[in-house]
């Protein structure tokens, strides 16, 4: 399906962060994982500040003028399934995470540059993938 | 199903209107009703009137600061319910859901504005205008304002006018579109949760009777319109028989100007969104193309494939770029403009009259239409269509241009596409509208600058918004002192 607007593209953004949010708070009460049970809490607090700052961004920055087109943007490549974070290995939930955040950097990298049109939407992408970086060097260093 | 019936927001309750008239709410998207509202009588805008003048004196004497407090409260409230407002928007109205944002947007961009009173509302002074004699100047209030708004905006228009009225001590009655009273509605729920004292916004719903309501009753001071030309001069005319203030903005026939020399791939988008956005049902929309020079079939070729993207469907689709128009008679008036623009001989060269949507059989869509060889005097270059219509008409000039724009009789809103300082900075100069964009497609002012337009666009001395407005809602006061 495209994200060709302005709506279309900081929707997305947030289902995102709501799926980070769903999977992370499920891992944090999984016992399988409670040896990151305190990174997996702090990676859900980020997800529900950064669903805020989506919000935000959404009404904040919404304008009826279309001023740049958008196009050649998916939200195919940035789907991903994490399913069954309750019952999980800790090897599954770290390696999921890996891929959240992931996708996560690469759809706001991209993203800052499809709408570099409203400089202040394509700063808070780019804001919000510098914590998806920080989480991927935390995963990183276990 | 029984369907919700609107009612009536008076002295800080809800209450039902005395009329027997109901008229349906519709879904334009599904072709569906959603909601009823009764056309209130000149008993309820009386009511209305009385719970505002009660309530007058004590918010006329409550501190700007504390007043503009209120709106620091409703701009959070706002906020909070920013998605919900759009949807209801979208869900009535049929514009694109970013659309309906984007008015949610620039709805609270003016209760932002209007907090700025304790700059905006200052007087002046001047000491010894004559031998120890001062002079100062003070805007005070001067009691029940009342606004009466249009189906194109159900959110924005209303909140040109509120916010400034009641911050600068006024109280205020609102008549929102009989099409679309739900939007409304809901943000006078949302000013309900946030407890403005009793009586200094209220909201009538109807139409016509409470038009005249409002127009005859002696303790209203003054009247804000946004429609369609006759009834902006019709408000205009029965203001000035009864002694009331009167800012009423009417139609448009928005000219966009392409000229030889224009960036197109640049600013194509605005031009596409300057013609469909709103399904064209906007004041600002571009309704002429005003295509110049040898240039212009490349600009007509150009502007057709753009048009043919616009993806029309259900606004609350996020993919959907282009929404219905509001009713079903909307769109029946519309499509009579089409086959007028045939009958005259105009080109039809994008036909979007048999706009089919997907799982929205009975709604009122109209896909994108353009008409090539549009001459100036046609039906469809000189009356408002209020639609998804372009008539390019080819200009040999930028003087041709400025002839088309400045005979159209309306003077809102023209917009030029060009890449030289020397011809833009002519075309500003010279032409009647003032609302004028620059590789702009909609010339939209902002809440801190002024809205409206000339000619038969307007009617009245103060625009909407800006810091004019300010002086629209207060009478300066002049005292003169002396002491010995």
């Amino acid at each position: 399906m495209p994200l060709e607007n302005f709506g279309s593209i900081l929707n997305f953004a947030e289902e995102m962060e709501k799926q980070d949010l769903a999977f992370y708070s499920a891992v944090a009460g999984n016992p399988a994982c409670s040896e990151h049970r305190k990174m997996f809490e702090q990676f859900a607090a980020d997800a529900n500040k950064n669903i805020k700052n989506v919000q935000r961004t959404r009404r904040e920055n919404v304008t009826e003028m279309i001023l740049e087109p958008i196009s050649g943007f998916t939200r195919e490549p940035f789907c991903e399934e994490c399913s069954e974070a309750e019952t999980m290995s800790l090897e599954d939930a770290l390696a999921t995470a890996h891929r959240l955040v992931d996708r996560a950097e690469r759809y706001y990298t991209e993203a800052a540059t499809k709408i570099k049109a409203l400089p202040e939407v394509s700063r808070a992408f780019k804001s919000i993938c510098k914590k998806h970086k920080a989480q991927r060097e935390q995963l990183v260093a276990l | 199903m029984s369907l919700p019936l609107m009612k009536n927001y008076i002295n800080g309750d809800w209450m039902e209107s005395d009329s027997t008239t109901i008229g349906d709410v519709w879904n334009p998207a599904k072709g569906e009703k959603i909601a009823q509202v009764a056309y209130g009588t000149a008993a309820d805008v009386d009511k209305a009137v009385k719970a505002a003048k009660e309530a007058y004196w004590d918010w006329r004497t409550t501190p700007p600061l504390t007043r503009a407090r209120y709106l620091f409260r409703l701009k959070d409230a706002f906020e909070e319910n920013f998605e919900e407002i759009a949807s209801v928007l979208t869900t009535e109205q049929g514009k694109c859901i970013d659309e309906a944002r984007g008015e949610v947007r620039r709805m609270i961009e003016n209760v932002e504005h209007a907090t700025g009173v304790t700059t905006l509302m200052c007087g002046y002074t001047l000491e010894d205008i004559a031998k120890d004699i001062d002079c100062m100047g003070h805007p005070q209030p001067m009691g029940v304002f009342a606004a009466i708004v249009p189906y194109n905006f159900p959110g924005m228009v209303a909140w040109w006018f509120l916010p400034y009225a009641i911050v600068c001590g006024n109280t205020f009655i609102l008549k929102p579109s009989e099409q679309v009273p739900m939007t409304q509605t809901k943000i006078f729920e949302i000013m309900d949760e946030v407890g403005f004292p009793e009586g200094v916004v209220n909201m009538v719903h109807g139409a016509r009777d409470v038009v005249n309501g409002f127009l005859d009753h002696p303790d209203i001071a003054g009247i804000s319109f946004v429609g369609s030309t006759p009834t902006a001069k019709y408000i205009y005319q029965r203001c000035g028989e009864t002694g009331k203030r009167v800012q009423a903005l009417g139609g448009a026939k928005n000219i966009v100007a392409v000229m030889p020399d224009a960036d197109l791939d640049a600013g194509m988008p605005s031009l596409i969104t300057s013609y469909y956005g709103c399904s064209g049902q906007r004041c600002l929309s571009g309704a002429i193309l005003a295509a110049v020079g040898d240039a212009a079939d490349e600009i007509v070729e150009k502007f057709r494939i753009a048009a043919q993207s616009v993806k029309v469907g259900d606004g609350l689709n996020e993919q959907t770029t282009m929404g219905p128009v509001v009713s079903e008679a909307h769109k029946k008036r519309v499509l009579g403009y089409i086959e007028k623009g045939i009958e005259e001989g105009a080109d039809l060269i994008l036909d979007g009259r048999d706009c089919k949507v997907d799982g929205y059989p009975n709604g009122y869509f109209i896909g994108p239409c353009i008409f090539d060889n549009v001459k100036p005097d046609m039906t469809i270059a000189r009356e408002e269509i209020f639609g998804p219509v372009v008539s390019v008409v080819r200009c040999k000039d930028l003087d041709d241009v400025i002839d088309l724009i400045n005979t159209r009789g309306f003077g809102n809103a023209a917009c030029i596409y060009t890449s030289s300082g020397a011809t833009a900075r002519e075309f500003k100069y010279r032409v009647l509208p003032s609302m004028i964009g620059i590789n702009i497609g909609i010339a939209a002012p902002m809440s801190f600058f002024p809205f409206g337009g000339a000619g038969n666009s307007m009617f009245g001395d103060i625009k909407a918004h800006g810091q004019e407005i300010f002086k629209f809602f207060t009478d300066t006061k002049v005292v003169i002192q002396r002491w010995f």
